[in-house]
């Protein structure tokens, strides 16, 4: 239907309300103008005006045919022929009964907005429930989550009687056990249980066979094992030992958790090791070898002390190549490879290397910056030193050699592979046999490497730090070819700080000092003086009652020494009370006329002291002065008035102090810094003010001003629980919200106050 | 301890009777382990803080009651005293006609040590009363058990012994000597000679702070730490020569009294004095503090005695008289010695107005120097030029000792006990200030008066930091110079803020001032009627 447009100048429309009312008339067999007056009605719902004009004339079809509207009764008229429709009736009628006015759903937002209103307010009875309790948690001083410990099961009956079956086998023997022939058979008497327990024949050979089988495996496998026992030969055992090795390796290697237990066995041992030093010639047996010298001793003792101590190296060298993480293992090589042969080879490519550097220093650049005179000159001088430098590295390196190819061997370059700080390269083994022929000036005998180097630290020092420089001419003689004179400044550098060949500098220097001191002693006598004068009181008016105090008090000391030295105690019966002169006694009496003054004076000055006087405000000089008139005006207004304001401050900032009212008090307002911290700086969080915070803090609460009693209340922490005690969710419970919760927690926890309430009693402060 | 049971003087035992009393009795003392009244928390806002307080206050109030009745039932012993009947003057009671009256054990402590030779003698007590050190003048030290009088150790050091005090234990004692402080131990073995301190007049020791103080004849100040060994604090007074120096027990501030009539208070972290007050026209001769640290006692050569307040800083009451040394009691009574005659007073009515108790002349000729009430007993030890006395006070000790606090007869167990666990709660030195209760709570707010000179360095120095942070290197968009410069730029200015928003504040407040002031300011007549009219 259309319902838009003037149905004056739209015919097509009233043509299409034709058709409709037809179709209508159709269906319900009912007078076309029946549905007319509807369509009209609708028409004038919706505003449009009527196809002709409203009039007394016209009257609307309402008006003749009465309401125009359908009812149920009009579509139900033309039925009641049909069958069914007293059924159709009553229904209808059913529904006129109980009708009710449906609304139109709401839109969806509103919809939902109430519903979440309806489940708000359920859901805040549901929270509200809890919050008496929440509350009380909150306020209450502490919380204690010791309560309602159950422990669980107490005897092993009880742990028994709740068993249940779970896996597989469990309940077959439950089964088997909880049979209810069984049962019966052990309630009666036990002839039924021996009828039950029969065996087959068959069950008991296979049975007897299995164990004679396994009986005869495990003889074998035990004489195998003998036999490979009784096997001397050490080639075997070597193989063997390998393969067992190999396969620990392989199976370190493959599986981490066998790996992990190498490492901490290997750990423990270091531990061990570096608990007990065994292997560090404490045993009696190496003490004794050591006693008699090792040179005495044949080549196998020898070896096996070696052994020893390359075990305890090794056992304590992981400690340090833990901390230099990559390179360790070059090291290590360096250092299994320290036999004699090896360190002589090494030394020779250092002496090589040491000559070529010698030889190569010779080239001087013939131009740039380098060829001046004065450069050229420092350069030579540098170079000079480093070739004495490594004349003498040259000559260290041919005396380890020496030694190296004469003494025992095996022990001085081990003892030193542990040493003290590491150093990779090949300098190594160069620095260690350097280190070794200081060491071996002090204690040659024994090869207790870490002490030595404690011993001979000193000399250590140097002997390293030249052998760091020798290194550095060593490996890097490109590095020296590059850049030559930057690298001699620092060998020529080290060499001035190793004090090796003592130059004239030094002695210089000393002469230096001594002068330097005797400067210094003449002040200290001065100020020895100063101090003297600064030690005398130097009171101007006081000084003088002092001072005959003074020597009254002095007098009778020096007596008494007198008397102390000669050790002759008799004058004490005399008494040392003397009446004081005249003189003395007029200037006690009236003492005290200007000590107030003086005392007023002095609080003068602490005020000015802690609370300045502003200065006087002053004119930059000339300026302002360009006439006689300006002159006359004086300071601008803006600074006396700040002059003023400054001198105000100050009389209220005196005003304020505490001794503001006493005349003959100073109460010193300094700020003691180191006393700060035992203060708050801002008052904490829940406090607002600071007189509630101070009056809560009132009272003390340690065991000194406490009895017993009282104590564990007032120190209970805020959360009291035994640990182990599971702290289950909080769980619903009723509350009284107007009950004390002291009342509460009273009998609810019953908790164990008063535990160390025992002879201690009450304790004062006394400080 | 319980002498007051003569003819004359009848000893008064409050009885509470009633049920009434005892509550009564114990409402006091609950006052006064409450320490004051709780700050009202009804009008604050936080409920949980107000709930918390109030829990607090509880728990206090149930400890208060807890000591109250600790003390009531735990510490039954009355202090006894004298009492005159009649027309008797209590300071006429001789101490021979107490010793008619007093059992045996006490009577012990009437005694007179005549030591002629080694000159006037300088005594000091233990905490808790068992054992005396005595220094003589000329050399004589000595450790004296006081239960059952017996010497304990004797040595002769063989020059001017000015000073002994003991340290926390009876083990260890400090003489001052003729050049150096030392400490010996109790066998009389030197164990440390003090050089720093110099010539020392005076000893004293703060005991829950271990610190040794002394000082010396250049009127130097010098606090050690007698458990570390360190020097805490080393002060020139710069007002001479003095000998008079006393700790306040309350909060272990060094009092010293100068020639120039001022005492000063002294604590080991400051150089100055805490307090200087002119207590006397003439040189100061005594100092003593009452153990409540409210009540210092000093004595002058202008022959005054003087009681002062040290809560309020004035003068309580003037009595007329000499005194070399002064002491109070534990139950406050004070002695004051001068020449060869003891003075004790005490406040009957409890409101610091001290009037004469006891009297006690020695024989013509002995000059006092030293009085020491010994701890929980009534005795007086006088130290004098002919050896010392002891004589009684009814009422000068404390009855009742607290084991835990000093036990006279403490085991060796104990005292090993006791000195680890003194140890243990050692106080720092900075602990020690006038009012050691206001330990905790909020720093105060006075600042110090920045200048402007003051303020613009620290700017500096804080941009100067700023600037030489080292920016760290950023990925390769973000490490342009402008970036970086930007960067620098903005540290700065965020070092600068505080300050410049400090300024601002300042300032905003000086204009808000001077807004109220104009605005109180009256507007000339022509004018009035355009101001704007106050709501009224």
């Amino acid at each position: 239907m259309r319902m838009t447009g003037d149905a004056a100048d739209d015919d097509s429309s009233e043509e299409g309300d034709g058709r409709h009312t037809r179709m209508l008339q159709g269906i319900t067999g009912m007078p076309s103008e029946a549905f007319e007056g509807k369509k009209k009605r609708k028409m004038k719902d919706d505003g449009i005006p009527e196809l002709y004009p409203e009039s007394e004339y016209n009257p609307s079809r309402d008006v003749v045919d009465g309401d125009g509207q359908i009812s149920i009764d009009d579509l139900l008229n033309p039925l009641q022929d049909n069958p069914g429709f007293g059924k159709l009736r009553k229904r209808i009628q059913q529904i006129e009964n109980n009708s009710k006015a449906i609304h139109a759903p709401l839109r969806t937002a509103d919809q939902a907005k109430v519903e979440r209103k309806a489940a708000y307010e359920i859901s805040k009875k549901e929270v509200t429930k809890w919050q008496q309790i929440i509350q009380r948690n909150r306020e209450a001083p502490t919380l204690l989550f010791d309560e309602n410990i159950d422990l669980g099961f107490s005897t092993v009956g009880a742990i028994a009687s709740e068993f249940e079956p779970r896996t597989e086998f469990e309940r077959k023997m439950a089964a088997l056990v909880s049979d209810d022939k069984v049962m019966e058979a052990y309630k009666k008497d036990g002839s039924r249980l021996l009828e039950m327990n029969t065996v087959s024949v068959e069950e008991e050979k296979d049975r007897q066979s299995r164990i004679a089988k396994m009986r005869s495996l495990l003889f074998r496998h035990e004489l195998k094992a003998k036999r490979i026992k009784k096997i001397k030969s050490k080639t075997y055992h070597r193989l063997l030992k390998k393969d067992r090795l190999k396969t620990e390796y392989s199976k370190i290697q493959m599986d981490p958790e066998v790996a992990k237990e190498f490492a901490m066995k290997q750990e423990r041992l270091r531990a061990e090791e570096r608990m007990t030093l065994r292997h560090k010639n404490q045993n009696r047996w190496a003490k004794r070898i050591l006693t008699r010298g090792l040179n005495s001793q044949d080549e196998g003792t020898r070896a096996a002390i070696a052994e020893q101590l390359q075990r305890h190296s090794e056992l304590t060298r992981k400690m340090h190549s833990m901390k230099d993480s990559s390179s360790s293992s070059d090291g290590d090589d360096e250092d299994a490879g320290s036999d004699q042969d090896m360190g002589s080879k090494v030394l020779g490519k250092a002496i090589e290397k040491t000559m070529k550097v010698i030889q190569d220093d010779d080239e001087t650049p013939k131009s740039g910056l380098l060829s001046l005179p004065f450069m050229r000159r420092g350069l030579e001088k540098n170079k000079a030193a480093a070739i004495e430098e490594a004349n003498l590295a040259l000559q260290e390196y041919k005396d380890s050699k020496k030694k190296l190819e004469n003494s025992v061997g095996s022990e001085g370059p081990e003892a030193t592979s542990i040493s003290g700080r590491r150093v990779f390269g090949a300098s190594k083994t160069q620095i260690s046999d350097a280190g070794n022929k200081v060491k071996s000036d002090y204690n040659y005998g024994s090869s207790d490497s870490e002490d030595d180097l404690r011993a001979s630290k000193n000399g250590n020092i140097e002997t390293q730090r030249s052998n760091i420089l020798q290194k550095d001419v060593n490996t890097d003689p490109v590095l020296i070819q590059e850049d030559t004179d930057n690298h001699q400044e620092s060998v020529f550098k080290d060499f001035n700080e190793i004090v090796k060949n003592p130059g004239p500098k030094t002695t210089y220097e000393v002469s230096l000092f001594v002068s330097d001191t005797w400067k210094k002693a003449g002040n200290r006598d001065e100020k020895g003086t100063n101090v003297k004068k600064s030690a005398m009181p130097s009171g101007s008016v006081r000084q003088d009652r002092k001072d005959t105090e003074k020597e009254v008090e002095e007098d009778s000391d020096t007596d008494s020494e007198g008397q102390m030295v000669d050790r002759i105690l008799t004058s004490g019966s005399k008494l040392s009370y003397e009446l004081p002169s005249q003189e003395e006694l007029i200037r006690q009496a009236f003492a005290g006329d200007d000590l107030e003054d003086e005392f007023e004076k002095d609080k003068m000055e602490i005020l000015n002291a802690e609370n300045p006087e502003p200065e006087k405000p002053v004119l930059l000089p000339g300026w302002g002065q360009w006439t006689h008139v300006q002159k006359k005006k004086g300071l601008p207004s803006w600074m006396l008035k700040e002059h003023e304001n400054a001198w105000k401050k100050r009389e209220e900032a005196i005003k304020k102090r505490k001794d503001a009212q006493l005349k003959n008090v100073i109460i010193s307002e300094k700020l003691d810094k180191k006393a700060e911290k035992l203060h708050t700086k801002a008052l904490p969080f829940p406090f607002t003010s600071k007189e509630a915070f101070e009056q809560s803090m009132r009272v003390p609460i340690g065991p000194e001003s406490n009895p017993a009693t009282a104590i564990g209340a007032l120190n209970r922490p805020e959360v009291v629980k035994r640990p182990g005690v599971i702290i289950k969710p909080i769980q619903f419970e009723e509350v009284n919200p107007h009950e004390k919760p002291e009342e509460r927690r009273g009998d609810k926890h019953r908790s164990k106050k008063n535990k160390g309430s025992g002879g201690r009693s009450m304790k004062k402060t006394s400080a | 301890m319980d002498e007051g049971q003569e003819n004359q003087a009848i000893i008064t035992k409050k009885k509470p009777s009633t049920h009434q009393d005892i509550s009564d009795e114990l409402d006091l003392k609950i006052k006064k382990y409450l320490r004051g009244e709780a700050a009202s928390f009804e009008d604050l806002k936080d409920r949980k803080l107000k709930r918390q307080l109030s829990v607090r206050e509880e728990l206090y109030g149930n400890a208060a009651k807890a000591a109250a009745k600790a003390e009531k039932w735990l510490m039954p012993n009355e202090g006894g005293y004298l009492e005159a009947e009649g027309i008797e003057k209590t300071w006429r009671i001789k101490q021979e006609a107490i010793a008619k009256e007093v059992g045996l054990v006490n009577l012990r402590n009437l005694y007179d040590i005549v030591l002629p030779d080694l000159g006037p003698y300088t005594l000091d007590f233990t905490s808790s009363g068992r054992y005396m050190a005595v220094g003589g003048r000329k050399g004589h030290l000595g450790i004296v058990d006081m239960i059952n009088l017996s010497l304990i150790k004797e040595l002769q050091v063989g020059e001017t012994v000015r000073d002994v005090v003991f340290l926390h234990n009876e083990l260890f004692f400090a003489a001052a000597q003729k050049k150096f402080v030392y400490m010996y131990n109790r066998e009389g073995t030197e164990i440390h000679c003090l050089r720093e301190h110099g010539a020392a007049l005076k000893l004293q020791f703060l005991k829950n702070h271990f610190l040794l103080a002394s000082v010396n004849k250049f009127g130097q100040l010098h606090y050690q730490d007698i458990t570390m060994g360190d020097m805490v604090g080393n002060f020139r007074t710069g007002l001479g020569r003095t000998n008079v120096m006393e700790v306040n027990p309350f909060n272990a501030v060094v009092g010293l009294g100068h020639a120039g009539g001022t005492v000063t208070m002294w604590k080991p972290t400051s150089s100055a004095p805490l307090v200087k007050m002119l207590c006397h026209h003439g040189p100061v001769s005594a100092l003593a503090f009452h153990s409540n640290g409210h009540l210092m006692a000093t004595a002058g050569k202008d022959k005054r005695i003087k009681l002062w307040d040290l809560r309020k800083f004035e003068p309580l009451q003037t009595i007329t008289g000499h005194a070399n040394t002064l002491d109070f009691s534990q139950k406050g009574l004070l002695a004051c010695g001068s020449g060869s005659f003891v003075r004790v007073m005490n406040d009957v009515s409890g409101t610091q107005n001290y009037s004469n108790y006891m009297n006690h002349s020695m024989a013509k000729g002995y000059q006092i120097g030293r009085l020491a009430f010994r701890p929980y007993e009534d005795v007086l030890a006088i130290g004098h030029s002919m050896g010392w006395s002891s004589i009684l006070i009814p009422g000068a000790g404390e009855p009742n000792f607290d084991t835990w606090v000093a036990n006279p007869f403490e085991t060796s167990k104990q005292r090993r006990e006791k000195e680890v666990r003194s140890l243990l709660d050692k106080l720092p030195a900075e602990t020690i200030m006038l009012d050691p209760s206001k330990i905790g709570t909020v720093k105060s707010t006075r600042r110090e008066k920045v200048t402007k000179q003051e303020r613009e360095t620290e700017i500096e120095a804080a941009v100067e930091a700023a600037k030489s942070t080292k920016l760290k290197n950023k990925t390769k968009g973000r490490n342009k110079p402008g970036k970086k410069m930007q960067k620098k730029q903005d540290a700065i200015a965020r070092v600068k803020r505080p300050y410049l928003e400090e300024k601002i504040n300042e300032e905003q407040n000086i204009s808000q001032k001077k807004q109220k002031t104009s605005e109180n300011v009256e507007l000339p007549k022509s004018l009035q009627r355009f101001a704007r009219k106050k709501s009224s």
